[in-house]
């Protein structure tokens, strides 16, 4: 049952499930959700093909990588949510139509 | 046996909470969803045998960036805040409407179709075998990794967490007036 396939089909799905978050959502919050879920799909088939297929420790490694620069995404993304809401007063994507006001 | 059972736990929790994020239409049960399905993959990670990724990603996701998220829900929580509408496909402003949603729902279903059958090879491309017990904690054997073979990249993940941090506090400043 815990074989390499059934990691896969896991993380195939949570990739899907980002992407449709990413296109059907007009929240730039939720955009953000599903750019998390995609990350997340793409680091588990890192560890999991670390330890199906490598046997060495270089998925993690860029597992680690991948959250370091989901984190630094999130707080430039979230930044720039706030101050957009503070010029525009809502978070709907299309409304982002310029770079300055 | 208890691998097996923190396995289906971990996945059923992540599929369906992927699943909760993907229909809920408040954005902060969306996030709390997200959470969820965080946790899922963490214990994913723990079944693999990945320990201090699997901490990390508790660490990090939940304890850091899903928190900022909620953070910015609330933040900018102005007229789109509350959903007008309980169902799907109803009149909530923010979240998406059904043609958002059928090009979401069919994009996602060719990626499908064009990816099971590279699901279906995978075992015939690749010689799988399974490496378990071979590493019965990886967090010495990454930090050796980290201060000698990918040096670079974690000198360079730190000027960029540096930037990105600077630049936030930088674009999220209060207006002048």
């Amino acid at each position: 049952m815990m074989g390499l396939t059934s990691y896969l089909v896991i993380s195939l799905f949570l990739f899907i499930t980002g992407l449709v978050v990413m296109i059907s959502r007009k929240n730039i919050v939720a955009i953000l959700l599903g750019i998390e879920l995609i990350l997340n799909a793409a680091a588990l088939n890192f560890v999991a093909y670390s330890r199906y297929v490598t046997g060495n420790l270089d998925g993690h490694i860029f597992s680690l990588f991948i959250i370091v620069v989901a984190a630094a995404e999130a707080a430039v993304g979230l930044a720039i949510i706030i101050r957009f809401f503070q010029i525009k007063e809502t978070i709907h994507i299309d409304e982002a139509t310029q770079l300055r006001n | 046996m208890f691998a097996q059972v923190l396995f289906l736990m971990s996945a059923f929790l992540t599929i369906g909470c992927a699943i909760a994020v993907m229909v809920t239409k408040n954005i902060m049960h969306s996030c709390i969803f997200l959470l969820g399905s965080l946790i899922g993959v963490a214990g994913l990670y723990a079944t693999l045998g990945a320990d201090f990724v699997a901490v990390t990603q508790i660490m990090v996701y939940v304890g850091g960036i899903v928190i900022l998220m909620l953070f910015a829900v609330m933040l900018t929580g102005g007229k789109d805040f509350v959903s007008r509408a309980q169902n799907l496909l109803g009149l909530a402003p923010a979240m998406g409407n059904k043609w958002t949603y059928g090009t979401g729902l069919f994009v996602g279903a060719v990626f499908l179709l064009t990816n099971v059958s590279l699901l279906m090879n995978v075992s015939k491309a690749y010689p799988v075998k399974n490496f378990g017990n071979e590493f019965p904690s990886t967090v010495s054997a990454i930090g050796k990794l980290l201060v000698k073979e990918h040096v670079l990249a974690f000198e360079l993940s730190s000027v960029l967490l540096l930037g990105a941090l600077v630049g936030a506090a930088i674009i999220a400043r209060p207006r002048k007036q």
